[in-house]
């Protein structure tokens, strides 16, 4: 099993993932390549906070 | 990376029983608060059965969210926002994929998902895939026909997430199947036991060609109990010298079981992903014994487009001993699926429920009321017979037309193929209590 420490670093990491995610998309409404393509990485990171909840 | 790791998600798999179940319930009262803000249909079932998400917190008082069951979600559908009605949690922009269940039930139930949702679909996948040893070497092979059923759809998807070499062998024969599993050298199939078994005998006997010479180290089985029955297993795997493993799961639902590859005759709970629980069939009393037998209550506890929460499945569980030698945390299900909690029944992988056939017998102009239907085995693959009775005499053109006619509805209504056989008029057996109208001899075998 992974440490708690680098438990912590990856969810500290996906955090950060989804704030620039979020970014692109809300950044990209006359840019569907961009926008349909960050909703997608944010999907793909909230499979990411699923697999790293905290119990 | 490193393809040594046993587990897809080391963290989650290993949780101890204290962590596992705060967990559950977390997202327990998180995908219910979810549901009661944003579906009509759950909030009403929950309002009308004195349930607040805020009431819930413990494991016990979960048991206080009334149930739902497939029967209430028919009647719902087919409305706006269209055509998932009232139980859809999400924009109907954001549902990227549709599936339904396969209707032999009665009618269908849609099931909408979004993006995240398929990753997670995705993601349970990958979970029982990585446990049965598939790695990114690997060259998987999906002899199946995708469609709006979401059989082996997410099995794709989770190969891929993998990394593995996915092989779409979907509109091809039998024959062409085997031939691109040699051609290509794959070393995973996924498919039924039925069919598993049946390309076995076509390579035999058809190609002259030994299957267990073909480079199939592995199968993932499902659609069929039959990965959990011994003497099934046997036989698939000494016709393919390869490991044969199986997995549960449901269009509602997920796939929310699987057996790893100590192959312990059970199957495991993703229980991170989903909450198992086992009720006694006649007082609905939890168990929590091994060796208990009791129908299986589940909750997807991540999926948000169209939640399960407290989804009656109607399969009959047997609660297993507490460790896999795999070291996973998760709970067993001993035998895997053992039954249905309704008389339905499993033909060619596909649930079918002998009062959809009736009711296609019935609706075709040209037949009278009387059939007769015929489950047994040809060989190893299962084999299905409609016998029905004309309504009057017809040319051979007629008969040839209505013949088309019944394929097409029953192939709609139950999708499965049918030796159809016309007999005339008053010429089948009359029933004046309890007609015997389906008969199982597969169960005479067993």
């Amino acid at each position: 099993m992974e440490g708690q420490d680098s438990l912590a670093n990856m969810r500290k990491a996906v955090d950060a993932l989804a704030s620039i995610a979020r970014q692109l998309y809300e950044a990209s409404e006359d840019f569907p390549a961009v926008n349909r393509n960050s909703k997608r990485v944010l999907a793909s990171v909230e499979m990411l906070k699923i697999n790293l909840e905290e119990a | 990376m490193n393809r040594e790791v046993p587990y897809w998600n080391p963290y989650l798999e290993s949780l101890t029983r204290d962590s596992l179940e705060r967990l559950q319930l977390k997202k327990f009262k998180r995908i219910l608060t979810w549901a009661y803000t944003n579906s009509v249909f759950h909030r009403t079932l929950y309002q009308d059965g004195g349930v607040h998400p805020d009431d819930i917190n413990s494991l016990d008082a979960v048991r206080r969210v009334p149930k739902v069951e497939k029967s209430m979600m028919q009647p719902i559908q087919r409305k706006d926002p269209f055509p998932y009605g009232d139980a859809l949690c999400v924009d109907l922009e954001d549902v990227c994929v549709f599936r339904q269940t396969s209707g032999t039930t009665g009618q269908p139930v849609y099931q909408p998902d979004t993006w995240q949702d398929w990753e997670w679909w995705s993601d349970c996948w990958a979970t029982l895939l990585w446990a049965q040893g598939y790695r990114p070497s690997d060259r998987v092979f999906l002899p199946f026909g995708y469609n709006v059923f979401v059989a082996f759809w997410a099995a794709h998807y989770a190969s891929e997430k993998i990394g593995c070499e996915t092989i779409p062998g979907g509109v091809l024969d039998t024959k062409s199947r085997i031939l691109k599993i040699q051609e290509l050298q794959a070393t995973a199939l996924m498919a039924t036991p039925t069919y598993i078994l049946g390309m076995a005998d076509t390579a035999r006997n058809q190609l002259h060609l030994d299957p267990a010479a073909l480079p199939i180290t592995k199968i993932t089985c499902a659609g069929e109990p039959g990965a959990l029955i011994p003497a099934t297993k046997k036989r698939m795997e000494e016709a393919w010298g390869a490991k044969v493993y199986d997995h549960a799961g449901a269009t509602e639902i997920g796939a929310w079981g699987f057996e790893c590859s100590s192959q312990p005759g059970a199957l495991h709970v993703n229980e991170a992903m989903f909450l198992a629980e086992v009720e006694d069939l006649e007082t609905g009393m939890p168990l929590t014994e091994p060796g208990q037998r009791g129908k299986l209550i589940i909750t997807a506890l991540d999926r948000f487009a169209q939640p399960c929460i407290r989804f009656d499945s109607k399969d009959i569980v047997e609660i297993g001993e507490d460790r896999c030698e795999c070291g996973r945390t998760y709970k067993l299900f001993k035998g895997g699926v053992v039954g249905r909690a309704d008389d339905i029944t499993k033909v060619k992988g596909v649930l079918l429920a002998p009062s959809a056939i009736e009711d296609v017998v019935r609706s075709v102009q040209g037949l009278g009321n009387e059939y007769e239907v015929i489950v047994d085995k040809k060989g190893d693959a299962d084999n299905i017979t409609l016998k029905v009775e004309l309504a009057e005499d017809m040319a051979d053109a007629a008969m040839a037309e209505l013949k088309a006619v019944l394929a097409t509805q029953l192939r709609l209504k139950t999708n499965l193929g049918y030796n159809l056989e016309f007999f005339p008029l008053n010429s089948l057996p009359r029933y004046e209590v309890k007609a015997r109208r389906f008969k199982d001899l597969r169960k005479k075998e067993r």
